[in-house]
């Protein structure tokens, strides 16, 4: 289990400044949909009830929708829960040493990434679209020296106070840094 | 065509072993991967109390239904290919 004073690789004295999820609108979505679907039969069923009142009276049809009706909402269920995980594993930690990057792809995926601040050459801040504008969030990239690959903070709140928050956090990592390797300068 | 109603039962109980093998791993990427706080074990907690709230609904649905009645469907249509 992931622990918030205990991070993978920890460094010592390392000091946590920000843990972020992507929007919480981007759950709430997830919500919504799942609500959707949990309302959808009981729709279905009242419009088919009108039609046919007899429906339930049937030997065979009463049992395969109680069984469909069970199988159905144990998978929105679990589908909801699943979406729920997605979301809550998704996390982007910044310290003061570094950014890590935890992602959950499906059930059997998961990536962490990690990289030191003073190595970020590079930090980008993208909103595009009606509801990140109006509710603020986007996606944050961050170039790395010799790292081909960008890192990418996906649906983030407020991505340009994070923006600006990692830039001053790269430089004064790289001021340390070069304290670090080069004492008499 | 003449069944015993118990049939229907084969494929939603290989559903339930897929849907608990899932449910299985749901929960244990949120214990195993997830932060050591409340809103992790508050989550999990309310996923497998629902879900066996779910199953206790369906069962006592299901316990009102005599699945050893005998079914005969497409009987009539059966017999108007015939002849």
């Amino acid at each position: 289990m992931l622990s918030i004073y205990r991070l993978p690789n920890h460094i010592e004295g390392e000091k946590i400044i920000k843990v972020m999820r992507r929007d919480l609108f981007i759950l709430f979505k997830k919500v919504l949909f799942s609500c959707l679907l949990f309302i959808l039969p009981l729709g279905f069923f009242g419009i088919t009830l009108l039609n046919y009142p007899d429906l339930f009276n049937n030997q065979i049809t009463y049992p395969l929708v109680i069984l469909l009706s069970s199988a159905y909402y144990l998978f929105i269920w679990l589908f909801f829960f699943f979406s729920f995980v997605d979301y809550y594993l998704d996390v982007w930690i910044i310290t003061d040493e570094r950014i890590i990057d935890v992602q959950q792809k499906g059930f059997f995926s998961r990536i962490i990434a990690e990289q030191r601040l003073y190595r970020i050459q590079d930090v980008a801040s993208e909103v595009h679209g009606f509801f990140p504008t109006i509710l603020k969030y986007g996606e944050v990239h961050i170039q790395t020296a010799g790292a081909k690959q960008r890192f990418l903070f996906h649906e983030i709140p407020h991505p340009e106070d994070v923006r600006n928050m990692i830039i001053k956090l790269a430089e004064r990592s790289k001021k340390k840094h070069e304290a670090r390797v080069n004492p008499a300068s | 065509m003449t069944f015993k109603l118990s049939i229907l039962l084969i494929p939603y109980l290989l559903f339930l072993l897929l849907w608990l093998i899932f449910s299985l791993v749901a929960v244990y990427h949120m214990i195993k991967f997830g932060f050591k706080n409340f809103t992790t074990f508050f989550t999990t907690f309310i996923f497998v109390a629902v879900s066996l709230a779910l199953l206790a609904v369906s069962y006592s649905f299901l316990m009102q239904i005599d699945w050893d009645t005998q079914i005969t469907i497409f009987e009539n249509a059966f017999n108007a290919k015939l002849f």
